[in-house]
């Protein structure tokens, strides 16, 4: 008995989780749509999340698991969406390969870029120290 | 038919989860082999993407409340992001302008209409950022949200294998630059790699969507 009782607590707390994580995000879509902000709703709620959690008026455990298992399967949620692709058949046969090379190319430079000035400063900083 | 759609989805994520586990390869990336096994399944049984669209609509709920959660690895690796906050923001904005540079770039040079440009531009922003974007610069949303999906999956896929080809091994500077070059996608990849990439990266898509949205109308009609 009370090992259901316990099962049922903590599926009643993560449901509590999920929940105020929606009312963050909805609160952050009405901020941005009011306030004209060019930053997506989703990184404006990121960012009072981190606030929050940063004053301490928001205490961790009140989102942790439902923020963990959102964390572990954020993939899931971009395969719906990714799957819209096949409406773009005929873009992807006439100029596929174009497409890829532009994407690849500059994504790669991009990468290169970011990581390779990110990891070189880290080490002047560090030699310096 | 929605409630199968659902099923069939959460099914393939399931099964491409375990291939993952299974025979770990940039090539069994989840993203990768669910959304490309979704498409074949559509197409085979003759379900169009309209049909499947309320099914997207239930299962993407979650979306914008997952990304909101990242904050939790962000909060908790809050101490190794504040003191390299410097060279990350170096990186960062250097990268985010390549990445854009270099796209048109190509883009021009692969003979693509100017449409197409515009939409190539904006491929390493979040979704909904890019297609904001894209409309400023006089791109198509719809096609930019194929750019940044294509983008995302080849970062999810090829980012990780191609930071270790360059021999970038700390783990922070591999975070920032999968989040600044493939957004969402790249960073549910990042944070399956470790919880630094994941916060990093998390940061790091936030931000480069900030300077492309604020630099692209300046920068796009020079080059």
């Amino acid at each position: 008995m009370g090992e259901v009782k316990e099962k049922t607590k903590k599926a009643a707390v993560f449901c509590m989780q999920l929940a105020l994580l929606t009312v963050l995000y909805e609160g952050s879509v009405l901020l941005v749509s009011y306030l004209h902000i060019p930053i997506p709703a989703s990184v404006v709620g990121m960012l009072i999340l981190f606030f929050l959690l940063s004053k301490g008026w928001l205490p961790v455990w009140m989102i942790e698991s439902g923020a963990a298992f959102l964390n572990k399967h954020l993939a899931f949620f971009f395969i719906p969406i990714a799957a819209g692709l096949m409406t773009y058949g005929d873009v992807i046969q006439s100029n596929g390969a174009a497409l890829i090379g532009v994407i690849a190319g500059s994504s790669v430079i991009g990468l290169m870029v970011t990581s390779g000035l990110s990891a070189a400063l880290a080490i002047k900083s560090r030699e310096k120290a | 038919m929605t409630a199968l759609y659902i099923i069939v989805t959460v099914a393939v994520y399931g099964l491409s989860r375990r291939a993952a586990l299974r025979f770990p390869s940039p090539f069994t990336t989840p993203v990768f082999t669910s959304t490309a096994l979704i498409i074949g399944l559509l197409l085979v049984s003759d379900v169009s993407y309209e049909e499947y669209t309320p099914a997207k609509d239930i299962m993407t709920f979650l979306l914008g409340p997952a990304t909101v959660a990242l904050a939790l690895p962000l909060y908790r690796n809050r101490s190794v992001l504040l003191e390299r906050l410097f060279p990350a923001a170096v990186g960062l904005i250097a990268g985010t302008l390549s990445t854009i540079v270099s796209s048109v770039w190509l883009a021009s040079a692969f003979g693509l209409s100017e449409t197409i440009q515009a939409a190539a531009a904006v491929k390493a922003v979040t979704t909904p950022v890019a297609m904001e974007a894209a409309v400023i610069i006089g791109g198509d949303p719809a096609l930019a949200a194929a750019f940044v999906i294509t983008a995302g999956i080849f970062g999810a896929v090829f980012g990780p294998a191609l930071l270790t080809a360059f021999r970038i091994k700390d783990p922070f500077s591999r975070g920032l630059g999968i989040g600044t070059v493939s957004h969402g996608i790249g960073t549910s990849q990042a944070a399956l790699e470790g919880p630094v990439q994941g916060a990093v990266s998390s940061a790091a898509m936030g931000f480069a969507s900030i300077v492309t949205s604020l630099v692209l109308p300046w920068l796009f009609p020079f080059l």
